[in-house]
């Protein structure tokens, strides 16, 4: 085990190496530039800035540079948009705000999509089933960019309970809306893979067993049925965690919550290098490490995998 | 008494005296007016995006000169029309020739800390603006200017300590100019112009901006600051005008969607946010004491490639150009596809701006049905009729109103001159660079002004400038933009360019932009008459309602 969490790690360098070296392809390629605007600078202040920024040197010294700087010292550089600010600040920032919210949505999102899941499973084709697959059904056509309006319109609008946007700091009402509306769909993804797993474990021979035995119910789910019937939903907790905790940018940019999404949607309208280069990387390196997170879980949970 | 009565008693008297400072404070009047004030002087509002910048010297928005023009102040502030008056600095006298400046500061206006601001701290700021090492996207602004010496220092030729500005004492400060322009106190309401505190930038370097760190010396100080969400700025108790500041608190929200912001506006959690286009005739009937609509310095128009090389080989030809011009019908454009009270547009210059008189053009002395005529005539002279279609290319950058302005157009190209219209949209930075390359026939553009005053429209038709996309050139503007820079009374000769556009088209102007927004009823003093819309919320207050 200890073996295969350092080889995956050894890989995770390279892997992310040429996520750098893709990205800066692909950023460069796209036409203008970070200093590109409505009136076009002066040569004299273009090359100013273009020195000051490093964007005056070939491009492979940039991507060198630029390696060099994050490997060395942690360094993405400055934002060459938010000119007080390097990325570094503004991943600081925006980073905690969407991984609280996110981190909430994934709470709900596993609490009520298991807890459903498992409910219409053990009362297969019962009204407590129809409701449960109703209600993931109806979940997931709602994308989040429709469920964002309808919360503010009930919320603040109409009933005045909710500020309809901003972060205040992590206050709950403004955590309130962002978390519902971002968990929404993982929540019925969650529920309908919990009720096709669990309506499969239910039917195998083990849990036939233990019921024959005698044992109650309760201790069959919970005992026996769980464990097994979570490795489908394990695999997608991965990338859905990643996804959330990143950011929707939809959440983001409706709530205006300051989070890393509409800094990196930013990033990439305004050509700001450093900045989509520092959110990809982080992102990159995340989806790399939950993925890890989650093969390690399945072998615990699963002790016919092994590494 | 004993022990617990005492606290009872103070207790009691401690509640009484305070709701009673409540009460009064609830019932505040203004100085001047009489209005009973509101207990809550918080001014919330809006920006679209977090603004790249908030030191004086490299800020490059205007959004970012709302919040700049609230934490700094320069020699001069504007009034509620756009006049100039007294900020840091009192008076100026000028030279003969028009070419040095000496403005005479106050000596009670003070920087955060208590520091006195003295004219070394504005030639600082201006040297600093203009360093190469700082590379700021808006030294450009010393440039235009005209301070002594300030394209060479920005190209680095020459030492920062060469450019034209010396601080003769603490309350004097001089300027030396290489043109005398006759705009030039105007420009020292701009940002870039502000005061910085040398001190807490060599203590601080890139980190001054930040709540804590920065010394200002406006009438409100930076107390917190997260980018893209919120800024909140409260009262300076130095700032040398305080006592007639009304306004406590001032909260920026960055709300990226301006639906999602008009729907907190209407939950009460805004003071002013934007009107999305095409909502001002139904939001105007609903709040008609909220709902405004002012003219701001800005002018919408298309551009035409006049390049050999890769525009279309009709708009050469000024006949064309003229048709294409005569057969839009701008009044549709503001009354129905724009429905904000913007103003249809047939000169270039804001039909706003300080000075300028709107010349009689031929194209805005006919009514619709006569240009209509003129197109046709036009058109079918180049050659160009039924049988054989002029087919144009139009660009313009993703955004919802620019599309509605682009579909209309090319219909009334289409029904009055049978021309065919490609439509095509590109995401902003794609936009800049084609439209920037000459890689197009007709491009939509904008601009707004740097200063009230017509050259800041106008020099963009001289050749030599960098935002002339249409390359546009004819030695006769040249000369008259020329002549326009030293003259006693510019103004007849601005009218003369503007005639001369008029005449060749190389761009067709399409309306005057108008600034539309909600603005919650109970906050008076909104500077409805500054064509610039250079507002302080120092001039701000709330009344109770």
């Amino acid at each position: 085990m200890f073996s295969f969490v350092i080889r995956r790690l050894a890989v995770a360098i390279p892997t992310l190496l040429v996520l750098v070296i893709i990205s800066f392809i692909l950023m460069y390629a796209a036409p203008g530039g970070p200093f590109n605007s409505e009136r076009p600078l002066p040569p004299e202040v273009l090359a100013n800035i273009e020195a000051k920024y490093g964007l005056d040197q070939p491009f492979w010294a940039q991507i060198a540079n630029y390696v060099w700087g994050v490997v060395t010292s942690f360094d993405f550089g400055p934002s060459f948009q938010y000119k007080d600010r390097s990325v570094n600040d503004i991943i600081a920032q925006g980073f905690p705000v969407t991984l609280t919210y996110g981190f909430w949505s994934f709470v709900v999102a596993v609490t009520v999509g298991v807890s459903l899941g498992v409910a219409a499973a053990i009362r297969q084709n019962s009204w407590l089933d129809y409701l449960a697959v109703g209600i993931s059904v109806g979940a997931q056509v709602l994308p989040n960019f429709v469920m964002a309006p309808i919360l503010v319109l009930t919320f603040t609008l109409w009933l005045g309970w909710l500020p309809g946007g901003g972060w205040n700091g992590g206050q709950w009402q403004n955590l309130v809306m962002p978390v519902i509306a971002l968990s929404t769909s993982y929540m019925a993804s969650i529920a309908r893979i919990t009720r096709s797993s669990m309506l499969e474990v239910l039917n195998t021979n083990f849990i036939r067993t233990a019921r024959a035995k005698g044992l109650p119910m309760r201790r069959v789910i919970w005992r026996h049925a769980m464990k097994p019937a979570m490795l489908p939903v394990l695999s997608y907790l991965g990338p859905a965690f990643v996804g959330m905790i990143t950011g929707s940018v939809v959440i983001d940019v409706f709530f205006s919550t300051g989070g890393i999404g509409q800094f990196f949607v930013n990033s990439a309208f305004n050509r700001d290098y450093s900045v989509i280069m520092g959110i990809t990387i982080l992102v990159g390196a995340l989806t790399i490490f939950f993925n890890l997170v989650v093969d390690v879980l399945y072998a615990w949970i699963d002790p016919k995998i092994r590494y | 008494m004993t022990l617990k009565t005492k606290l009872l008693a103070t207790t009691s008297a401690f509640l009484i005296a305070s709701t009673g400072a409540l009460y009064a404070d609830g019932h505040a009047t203004h100085p001047e007016t009489g209005e009973a004030l509101a207990s809550d002087q918080t001014f919330t509002y809006r920006d679209l995006d977090e603004s790249p910048s908030i030191d004086p010297g490299v800020a490059e928005d205007s959004a970012g000169g709302d919040i700049l023009r609230d934490l700094f102040e320069g020699l001069y502030n504007q009034d509620a029309d756009g006049n100039l008056i007294p900020g840091v600095a009192l008076s100026h006298e000028v030279s003969d020739d028009n070419l040095v400046y000496t403005f005479t500061l106050r000596d009670d206006a003070k920087w955060s800390n208590g520091d006195t601001v003295t004219a070394g701290d504005f030639e600082y700021a201006w040297k600093r603006a203009a360093s190469p090492e700082l590379a700021s996207p808006y030294s450009w602004f010393i440039e235009l200017m005209a301070l002594e010496n300030a394209s060479a220092v920005i190209a680095g030729e020459m030492e920062t300590s060469e450019l034209g500005v010396t601080a003769i004492d603490d309350t004097t400060l001089e300027v030396r100019l290489t043109k005398p322009l006759p705009y030039f106190p105007q420009m020292v309401t701009h940002f870039t112009t502000f005061p910085v505190h040398q001190a807490t930038i060599e203590e601080h370097g890139d980190n001054w901006t930040q709540p804590g760190n920065m010394v200002s010396n406006g009438a409100y100080v930076l107390t917190e600051f997260v980018p893209q969400e919120r800024m909140v700025r409260e009262r300076n108790e130095m700032y040398w005008d305080n006592e007639n500041t009304i306004i406590e608190r001032v909260v920026r929200l960055v709300i990226p969607d301006e639906n999602v912001a008009l729907t907190r506006y209407l939950a009460g959690e805004l003071d002013r946010t934007a009107v999305p286009a095409g909502q001002f005739p139904r939001l105007s009937e609903q709040y008609p004491d909220q709902a405004l609509s002012v003219p701001t310095a800005c002018s919408y128009y298309y551009t035409i490639n006049l390049t050999d090389e890769n525009s279309n080989p009709a708009l050469l030809d000024p006949n064309v150009r003229q048709a294409l011009s005569l057969a839009v019908n701008r009044d549709v454009i503001v009354d129905n596809v724009l429905a904000g009270g913007q103003k249809a547009a047939y000169t270039f210059t804001h039909w706003a701006t300080a000075g300028f008189e709107t010349p009689e053009t031929p194209i805005a002395t006919m009514d619709q049905a006569e240009r209509e005529a003129m197109a046709k005539e036009l058109m079918a002279e180049a050659g160009f009729g039924p049988d054989n279609p002029l087919s144009v290319n139009l660009i313009y950058n993703t955004s919802e109103a620019h599309k509605s302005v682009a579909i209309a157009i090319s219909q009334m190209w289409q029904q009055t001159l049978g021309v065919q219209t490609e439509l095509g949209n590109q995401e902003w930075q794609t936009f800049l660079e084609t439209r920037g390359n000459q890689d197009y026939e007709i491009a939509r553009a904008g601009w707004c002004a740097d200063y009230n005053e017509a050259s800041t429209f106008l020099d963009l038709m001289d050749s030599g400038s960098g935002y002339n996309d249409a390359k546009y050139n004819n030695p006769e503007v040249d000369a008259l933009l020329e002549q326009a820079k030293t003259s006693d009374n510019p103004q007849p000769l601005y009218e003369q360019v503007e005639q001369i556009i008029a005449r060749d088209v190389p761009i067709i102007p399409i309306y005057h932009y108008a600034s539309v927004n909600m603005l919650n009823e109970n906050l008076e003093g909104w500077p409805v008459n500054n064509f610039q819309q250079n507002w302080y919320s120092k001039d701000f207050y709330k009344i109770a309602e």
